[in-house]
């Protein structure tokens, strides 16, 4: 809407600019036509002006084109023109501020009140930045003592495992050292017992087929003569 | 019945057909020695309870081992235990008869093994020792064991005295 209002503004404008500026070169044209015109067609020197017989009379004196017209001035316009140009400048000044002026300003208001909401904005995006970033320096702090925290403890049970392992290590040597100690005592013990056992079976055996050769009748009768004495004696 | 109760029986019978036949301590001695025998012979016990021969063929075997050596009735009764298919309970029945007996004269039984036989009075002497250790009544069975190298060893009940010369090794063997 508002840039149909300027739109049709700015084409008011220009109109206005046209119509004004048409009848200042259309009326000098025509008032050209009229004093170039009269010469040829009219024949004859009937309606010379009096500008006219001076510049005759100048140019047969023997004066210069240039004597007989006066140079237009460079900062002062002409009379007709400064009439239509003030007049046109209102007109326009009156259009524009009828109905340009109007949605211009609208826009404008809108277009600071847009800037505004967009400055209101970016400062609250900019506080919600903040925020967010004091948020995320905040977690990042936290996230760095937790996880040197972590660190912490991770190194702490590593360190505890290592000594429990050392621990466990050493203790596990020491009981198969000391496994290894019992065992072999016991081997020994036992290659004793066993060598002492072998010893007693070969000195029984021997001691036994010594007996069998040697225990005749006569010995074996004392034997039980003995038996029968202990037997009665100790009733 | 059980092998327990059939084993009584068999003692039983036995006992009061020995008994019957006037000379019940000879037999009984001489059943006693066919125990041990059937006990200490694997080969004897093997063939007495092998039931693939014929009970006439065990019952034969019985016969020719025991013809002349004891009393016609001692060789009867065995040759009746085999031929009911009990040889293999014979050293149990002989031993609770031996028992039994014991008991109808009020007395106790000592098994004496003895690696040399002993003589009568050596039995005698025995005897009265062993009575006297015991307190009671004690009738002598005695079986000769060479395994035992020497010396004697009695057992009556569940009492064991061991003076044999194995028992000495034995002894020796473990304080070594």
């Amino acid at each position: 809407m508002r840039a149909r209002v300027l739109m049709a503004g700015l084409a008011l404008a220009v109109a206005g600019l046209v119509v004004a500026a048409a009848p200042a070169p259309a009326q000098e044209s025509h008032g050209g036509a009229s004093r170039t015109g009269a010469a040829p067609e009219g024949g004859g020197q009937k309606e010379i002006s009096h500008e006219s017989e001076e510049c005759i009379h100048k140019l047969e004196a023997g004066g210069e084109p240039d004597d007989c017209q006066e140079a237009p001035s460079p900062i002062v316009p002409a009379a007709d023109e400064l009439i239509w140009g003030t007049l046109s400048f209102f007109a326009l000044l009156f259009v524009m501020w009828k109905f340009a002026y109007p949605g211009i300003k609208k826009g404008m208001e809108a277009r600071t009140q847009r800037i505004r909401d967009n400055l209101d904005e970016a400062e609250k995006t900019k506080a919600e930045a903040e925020t967010i970033l004091s948020d995320y320096q905040r977690q990042l702090a936290d996230a760095k003592s937790e996880s040197a925290r972590i660190i912490e403890e991770a190194r702490q049970t590593a360190e505890q495992m290592r000594r429990d392992l050392m621990a466990r290590a050493e203790a596990e040597v020491n009981d198969l050292r000391q496994r290894t100690r019992q065992e072999i005592e016991a081997a020994q013990q036992r290659a004793v017992a066993d060598l002492r056992a072998q010893v007693s079976e070969l000195a029984i055996g021997a001691a036994e087929v010594v007996v069998q050769k040697n225990l005749d009748r006569e010995s074996n009768k004392v034997l039980v003569d003995r038996f029968i004495e202990q037997v009665g004696a100790s009733a | 019945m059980g092998a327990d109760e059939r084993s009584h029986a068999y003692a039983t019978a036995l006992f009061e057909v020995a008994r019957a036949e006037g000379n019940l301590e000879q037999v009984e001695a001489e059943l006693y020695q066919v125990a041990r025998a059937i006990e200490s012979s694997d080969e004897l016990r093997s063939k007495l309870t092998d039931q693939a021969l014929p009970v006439e063929l065990r019952q034969g075997i019985v016969e020719d081992l025991l013809e002349g050596r004891t009393q016609p009735v001692t060789k009867a009764l065995v040759s009746f235990v085999v031929g009911a298919g009990r040889a293999r309970d014979l050293p149990t029945i002989i031993d609770r008869l031996v028992r039994r007996a014991a008991e109808e004269r009020d007395q106790v039984v000592a098994e004496v093994r003895s690696a040399i036989p002993l003589d009568d009075d050596q039995r005698q002497r025995l005897q009265e020792a062993l009575s006297k250790r015991t307190g009671q009544n004690v009738s002598i069975k005695v079986t000769v064991d060479p395994s035992i190298l020497g010396g004697i060893v009695a057992n009556i009940g569940d009492n064991v005295i061991d003076g044999s010369v194995r028992r000495r090794l034995e002894q020796l063997r473990e304080s070594l």
